[in-house]
């Protein structure tokens, strides 16, 4: 399943940001449209990379959608200096 | 009955693997099992060799993250990072690298070998996806560089 919220926190030692919540599913929806609309440029894309490498354009699509899917759960924490960077997706 | 579990049954009955290892693929065979398709999960059983009770739980659980963890002392503070990759991502990862062009794929074993890291790219193919990716789940790599003042940790859980 695709990450639904983003979890980002930004920190320093001049500037708080609060912990920011972002609901991804409101950029899935509008990305969605914005997909249908270039499809005929992505479907050329798509079978461009298939021939390139020998892969069928379904997997090529299955691939990256596994990697969008994927993404869930990724952790990333750094801090550095009195910096804090955290980015969640959940 | 199910074919696969008939197959197992059989190979019991010709005593070509033994009780133990019978019920660890057929634990193995059922959809909510955690144990990993293809491979013993390493479930304990009872004294009859079969599961006889809910304290024949897994033993070994399948692990979803790769975790990376790094401290530095720099002269400015310490630097933290904590980064935790999900399995899954990985396995895409690596679907990923079969739509790289064979030429690149030549380029960068060429490029890695030239910087001493003798890895072929082009045989880590998704067919051994699972097997890489369980021996990861053994992982865990420690290194400390006292003159560097740097921890790195790489680990599953």
């Amino acid at each position: 399943m695709i990450p639904n919220v983003a979890v980002l926190e930004i920190e320093s030692r001049h500037f708080h940001m609060p912990r920011l919540w972002i609901p991804l599913i409101l950029l899935w929806i509008p990305l969605i449209l914005v997909f249908l609309l270039i499809s005929p440029v992505l479907f050329i894309v798509i079978c461009a990379m298939s021939m390139a490498t020998g892969v069928g354009p379904f997997r090529v699509v299955r691939i990256f959608w596994d990697i969008l899917s994927s993404l869930r759960g990724t952790d990333v924490r750094v801090t550095s200096n009195g910096n804090k960077v955290l980015v969640r997706l959940l | 009955m199910n074919e696969n579990r008939r197959q197992i049954l059989e190979m019991l009955a010709a005593g070509k693997i033994t009780a133990n290892e019978a019920e660890q693929l057929i634990a193995a065979l059922e959809p909510n099992s955690t144990a990993p398709a293809g491979e013993f999960a390493g479930r304990t059983a009872g004294s009859n060799g079969w599961p006889n009770s809910e304290k024949d739980a897994p033993v070994k659980t399948r692990l979803k993250y790769l975790r990376v963890l790094v401290e530095s002392t720099e002269k400015g503070g310490p630097t933290t990072v904590n980064v935790r990759v999900p399995m899954q991502l990985l396995r895409a990862g690596v679907r990923l690298a079969s739509l790289i062009p064979q030429q690149a794929h030549d380029e960068l074993d060429a490029t890695l070998s030239k910087h001493g890291v003798p890895l072929t790219l082009s045989q880590i193919k998704p067919e051994n996806l699972e097997e890489l990716i369980d021996h990861l789940e053994d992982l865990s790599v420690d290194v400390d560089a006292k003159d560097e003042k740097a921890k790195v940790r790489v680990f599953c859980e």
